[in-house]
């Protein structure tokens, strides 16, 4: 029995009985999902401060900027200092547009995420020669703020588990999200679709900063202790790292997820964008929707008709793999 | 009726003309403002791409969209035309330029043959600037054209979703043509494996029924 969804989502324009049902009210001060959201904010926070004063005494380096208007010779705080305080010194186009930082020509960096060692720094943005890598972070990042968007939208007795996504495609058309709702035969209507899609654009308009963090598997696992996937994902993904036993964080607001990164620097980079649809993952022990949408940068514009036809793709179920949190 | 057509007496231009020229004040009235129309004019055929202010870059336009529209229509041998490009061209080699470099650029052209940008806002110059060009000039040009680089992310997405709807018609058309056979021939059993394939595995029904379809072609043919 497909479930009506009207009755879902907390802030829906739509006055109807059915609607105030399932989307989160106003009323609900104290609930679970914002209580755990707090908790982990509060905990990003501590580390992130933590980090910042084991730096110590601090030391400087000289960063190579290449790039519009002019190159550049700028020196920064080491492990203090990141590409976007860089792009502070050159100029406001930059700061705007800057997606992603190029170090030495090879390694993609956030631009929040502070600079280690000397070096030359590139800044990328959508409207590059070739704009590959800033496109694939733009699509991670998408996947990232869907998931914020859908954890805030909900009603408090409907709990949402964030379980993950796949790797970014923009090929295959949409970004995605797996998440784990207590809802069974869920089929969004238009109306919800429309509220999802509200509160994405919502979301994204107040220019949240993405910041990174790298944390140990102890914390992270502390911070997720709430989510049965991700606690599950936490040690697989330690034991892949670089160091072996560390996790990498993204904090966008105050939702905090995991991600092996990079993603662009601020939300107000997203321009257009929409959720389209909802399908059911079949074969799972509990029901795990994967949401999509499909969005584009701000500044890259394109007429509704254009649009529409990438929405219309975007409802086709995404081919990307779903790996269950038991098989890792 | 006797009457001229009106219409066919002026050259039409591709440009909006506003109904009333502006003053362009100037001490020295209506024939200062024309000098510095002349040396705006002048100015855009020699260096093809110049900034000035809006206002007067607006009112030159029109004054040089149709010197070069007359030079198209009438050429370097009439007089009324010559008279003309003698007044608008200050300096005198222009002439040949209009009528040698211009008119064989221009003549095809279904567009208008200047084009005016308005360029950004600078401290502390008070009125609206703005750059106005001959079309097909030699410089780099001034506005990205984002339809050229496939690589940005709405034209990757626009790409992707072509050949998709190019994907779905060949699979329309492959499931019509099978359609067809069977209702020709519905006692053959090859068609219906065929069919059966067809809806076990979408993705595979494309190509073998291509395949199936081509090689049992001949055999209708014989039959």
């Amino acid at each position: 029995m497909p479930v009506s969804v009207c009755t879902l989502l907390t802030r829906c324009a739509i006055r109807e009985p059915t609607f105030s049902r399932v989307f989160r009210r106003f009323s609900h001060k104290y609930s679970r999902n914002e209580d755990v959201k707090s908790r982990r904010n509060e905990m990003f926070t501590a580390e992130k401060k933590r980090q910042r004063e084991a730096v110590g005494r601090v030391e400087k380096i000289e960063v190579k900027y290449l790039g519009v208007p002019q190159d550049t010779t700028l020196v920064m705080n080491k492990n203090i200092s990141t590409p976007f305080n860089c792009a502070q010194h050159i100029s406001e186009l930059v700061v705007k547009r800057s997606a992603l930082a190029l170090l030495d020509g090879v390694t993609l960096w956030d631009m929040h995420r502070p600079l280690e060692a000397a070096c030359t720094l590139q800044l990328l943005h959508f409207k590059d020669s070739d704009p590959f890598h800033v496109n694939k972070a733009f699509w991670r990042t998408c996947s990232v703020v869907l998931g914020a968007v859908v954890t805030e939208s909900f009603k408090e007795d409907i709990p949402v588990f964030l379980h993950s996504f796949p790797s970014p495609n923009v090929r295959s058309g949409s970004f995605v999200y797996d998440i784990e709702l207590n809802v069974e035969n869920w089929v969004p209507t238009k109306d919800e679709l429309r509220v999802l899609t509200g509160q994405m654009v919502h979301f994204c308009q107040q220019g949240h900063k993405i910041e990174r963090l790298e944390v140990s598997v102890d914390l992270a696992l502390d911070m997720f202790a709430d989510n049965p996937y991700k606690s599950q994902q936490i040690p697989d993904i330690g034991s892949h790292s670089l160091s072996g036993d560390k996790v990498i964080l993204y904090r966008v607001g105050q939702h905090v997820d995991i991600s092996k990164g990079p993603l662009i620097g601020n939300t107000n980079l997203l321009g257009r964008c929409s959720i389209v649809a909802v399908h059911l993952i079949k074969d799972t022990s509990k029901p795990i929707y994967r949401f999509q949408g499909v969005a584009l940068p701000q500044g890259l514009l394109l007429n509704h008709f254009a649009y529409g036809v990438l929405e219309n793709r975007a409802k086709i179920l995404n081919p990307a793999r779903f790996i269950p949190a038991s098989d890792l | 009726m006797n009457q001229a057509d009106v219409s066919k007496l002026i050259s039409k231009l591709r440009i909006n003309v506003a109904p009333r020229h502006r003053n362009l004040k100037n001490p020295d009235g209506p024939e200062g403002r024309l000098l510095k129309l002349r040396k705006t004019v002048t100015g855009l055929i020699k260096h093809e791409r110049i900034e000035l202010n809006y206002n007067r870059a607006d009112e030159a336009r029109g004054y040089a969209e149709r010197l070069i529209s007359e030079a198209i229509r009438y050429g370097d041998c009439h007089r009324t035309t010559m008279e003309l490009a003698d007044f608008w061209l200050l300096e005198k080699q222009l002439v040949h330029k209009l009528f040698k470099v211009l008119v064989p650029r221009f003549r095809e052209y279904p567009i208008s043959y200047t084009r005016l940008l308005k360029a950004p806002d600078s401290p502390g110059i008070a009125f609206k600037r703005a750059v106005l060009e001959l079309r097909g000039n030699p410089y780099p040009p001034l506005t990205v054209d984002s339809t050229r680089n496939r690589a940005l992310l709405h034209n990757v997405l626009l790409d992707e979703a072509a050949k998709a709807y190019r994907a779905q018609k060949v699979t329309g058309v492959t499931s019509e043509i099978l359609e067809k056979i069977e209702r020709e021939h519905p006692s053959s059993p090859a068609v219906e494996t065929q069919e059966s394939e067809v809806t076990k595995s979408p993705n595979i029904s494309e190509k073998s029924g291509v395949l199936q379809e081509k090689s049992s072609e001949p055999s209708y043919e014989k039959t």
